[in-house]
């Protein structure tokens, strides 16, 4: 039953979400523009590359592929943001009580919700690749498959599990949208999705690196631009797979003690 | 604690909501406690069909969403065919459904059909049986020809037969019916009082707890009912038995322009009048305001006496209508309200 209920979850969330062709242009689009939009920030700039120090290593990446990699997670983390916000539609658009009526699996109703993203966000992948290979000619070294694979699998895991986690939390409260929102912006600047951590002031790093994103970054970056091996992302990885590991046990407990406590505060249908 | 022998059970059931507020936005926070349901005990038995019959505010919706399980209760106890709400909420949700008057619980943006597999998804309906179960459903509220149609595309009529649909799509032992009709026009009304009276309890024996402020609704469709007051449950009973309760036999209707505060004392002062009860009426006549009184007598010789008392107050009476005790008039006389 628990994936029987992650599978409709996630057929009704994409026909929600894809109702409309100016959708599927939406999606299509806006990762084209966020990359002009970078590619023409780093523009004024001489340099056509970026030096990333990591692990006693210093590796010299393709400056429009770095920004461009950061573009692509963050088009991830918008969409992980707007499934998280699940929940809250769910209760403006007056289905919430409906869903929470059916003896179905709360963890299956999360996963199916943060996995729709993953189908959107296939779309979005599309359309960075295009601007990728159309517009912007990036100098891209992979030596490794298996690890630029394990790096993007688990980047994308550990955004599901944030997802998840954010997702429990606005069935408890309207207030979840604002949380999420508030998140955003740290997130995106500690994360170092448009610039090197190494720009960062120390005192910044220690959160940095309480950030799953900022270790999925670095194992990106390298892999796919800096021909990183499986060992030489060993370190970012398992903390990266530490971290997706605690979210989902997050996500896990957050829900029940979120519909928990709507139903002791009657806040199911408030919005 | 399980008990079985009846299909739902309410002990000393109490809810308090708690809201706080503040003066400003850095003002004091100010915290008030409702009461919307104050310690109601009730059962229905398998098979029934049990009205609980109250005006907005009474604490009806409140009841049903404790029954099934999207409320907690803050006092007392609730069981469903012998599961409790609170304990065994998995299990309870698996054998009810619930279906809400005037709110959405459907998804606008997918079709009929799509809205009911999804929520056959949800409950485990076998596989195998989701097509049929769905379109029988579909066939029997009539709208397997719009089936593929966006539920957007409905009409409001079409939407609560569609949420009838939902609310029955895992075959659930108890349903919960709260304000069904609430908003439609009088002919869908009367056809969906029909569906549930005449399908679901009676053809397939299904429990039935049905909440409404439409006393005629209560009336056509349930034997017994439970009058909801203020939180309070008043009066529980079979509609004749709650008659015979009753004090007096009768009730006038009658309609009067020229009403005063002087008449009425005098009307309760007659030596025939048990009670009268100035009810709200639109209208008027000749320019004057219309008001509705329910005034019950011993028997229906006392009519002219009334009828002679407000001539002699210089009542104009526009219309007289005397009838046994109806609902309204049992409600009237339990709560206290008009």
């Amino acid at each position: 039953m628990f994936w029987r209920v992650v599978v409709a979850e996630m057929k009704k969330n994409v026909r929600q979400f894809f109702f409309s062709r100016a959708t599927l242009v939406w999606a299509f689009v806006l990762p084209l523009g966020n990359g002009l939009y970078l590619y023409f920030l780093y523009f004024p700039f001489v340099t056509k590359s970026v030096e990333l120090e990591f692990n006693a290593s210093t590796y010299t990446l393709d400056l429009v592929g770095f920004t461009l990699i950061g573009q692509l997670l963050y088009s991830f983390f918008v969409m992980v943001m707007v499934v998280g916000a699940a929940f809250d539609r769910e209760r403006e658009q007056g289905t919430l009580e409906a869903l929470l009526l059916s003896p179905a699996n709360r963890m299956a109703i999360l996963l199916g919700g943060a996995l729709a993203s993953a189908v959107w966000y296939m779309w979005m992948l599309i359309g960075v690749l295009f601007s990728w290979i159309g517009f912007f000619q990036v100098n891209i070294i992979i030596n490794d498959f298996l690890a630029l694979f394990t790096s993007v699998a688990l980047s994308y895991l550990s955004l599901v599990a944030l997802g998840m986690c954010l997702e429990a939390l606005f069935i408890h409260s309207r207030r979840g949208v604002m949380y999420g929102t508030m998140l955003q912006e740290p997130i995106m600047f500690l994360s170092g999705l448009i610039f090197p951590l190494q720009a960062m002031p120390r005192g910044l790093l220690v959160f940095s690196y309480l950030i799953p994103l900022t270790f999925g970054l670095i194992s990106v970056r390298l892999t796919l631009l800096g021909g990183a091996s499986m060992f030489d992302v060993a370190v970012p990885l398992g903390i990266l797979a530490f971290m997706t590991a605690t979210l989902f046990i997050l996500a896990m407990w957050l829900i029940g003690y979120a519909e928990r406590q709507a139903k002791v505060k009657a806040t199911l249908t408030q919005f | 604690m399980t008990i079985e022998s009846f299909a739902v059970e309410a002990q000393q059931l109490s809810r308090d909501y708690v809201s706080t507020k503040r003066s400003h936005i850095l003002g004091r926070k100010t915290t008030t406690t409702i009461r919307a349901l104050d310690h109601i005990d009730f059962e229905i038995d398998e098979g029934e069909l049990f009205g609980l019959l109250g005006p907005n505010g009474a604490g009806k919706t409140t009841t049903v969403k404790i029954l099934c399980t999207l409320l907690e209760p803050t006092g007392g106890h609730a069981f469903v065919k012998g599961y409790d709400v609170v304990k065994d909420a998995a299990r309870v949700r698996k054998i009810v459904n619930m279906v809400a008057g005037g709110e959405r619980m459907l998804y606008y943006r997918l079709t009929g059909r799509e809205n009911l597999r999804y929520f056959a998804d949800l409950y485990d309906v076998p596989k195998k049986e989701v097509s049929t179960r769905v379109d029988r459903l579909l066939e029997l509220v009539g709208l397997i020809d719009r089936a593929d149609d966006e539920v957007e595309k409905y009409s409001k009529g079409m939407r609560q037969r569609l949420q009838i649909c939902r609310g029955l799509i895992n075959d659930p032992e108890v349903v919960f019916l709260d304000e069904p009709t609430l908003g439609l026009d009088v002919n869908i009304a009367k056809d969906i009082r029909k569906f549930i009276r005449e399908k679901i309890v009676e053809e397939q024996g299904k429990t039935v707890l049905l909440t409404t402020h439409y006393m005629y609704e209560a009336e056509e469709m349930c034997a017994r009912v439970g009058f909801l007051s203020k939180g309070k449950l008043v009066a529980v009973g079979h509609i004749e038995e709650l008659k015979r309760k009753m004090p007096t036999g009768f009730s006038m209707e009658v309609l009067v322009t020229r009403l005063t505060d002087e008449t009425l004392e005098g009307l309760r002062r007659l030596k025939k009048v048990k009670r009268v009860l100035i009810t709200d009426y639109e209208g008027e006549a000749e320019g004057e305001k219309i008001d509705r009184l329910i005034i019950n007598v011993d028997s229906d010789a006392a009519a002219p006496e009334v009828l002679d008392y407000m001539s002699t107050m210089h009542c104009r009476t526009i219309s007289v209508n005397i009838r046994g005790p109806t609902l309204e008039d049992l409600f009237m006389f339990f709560t206290g309200e008009p």
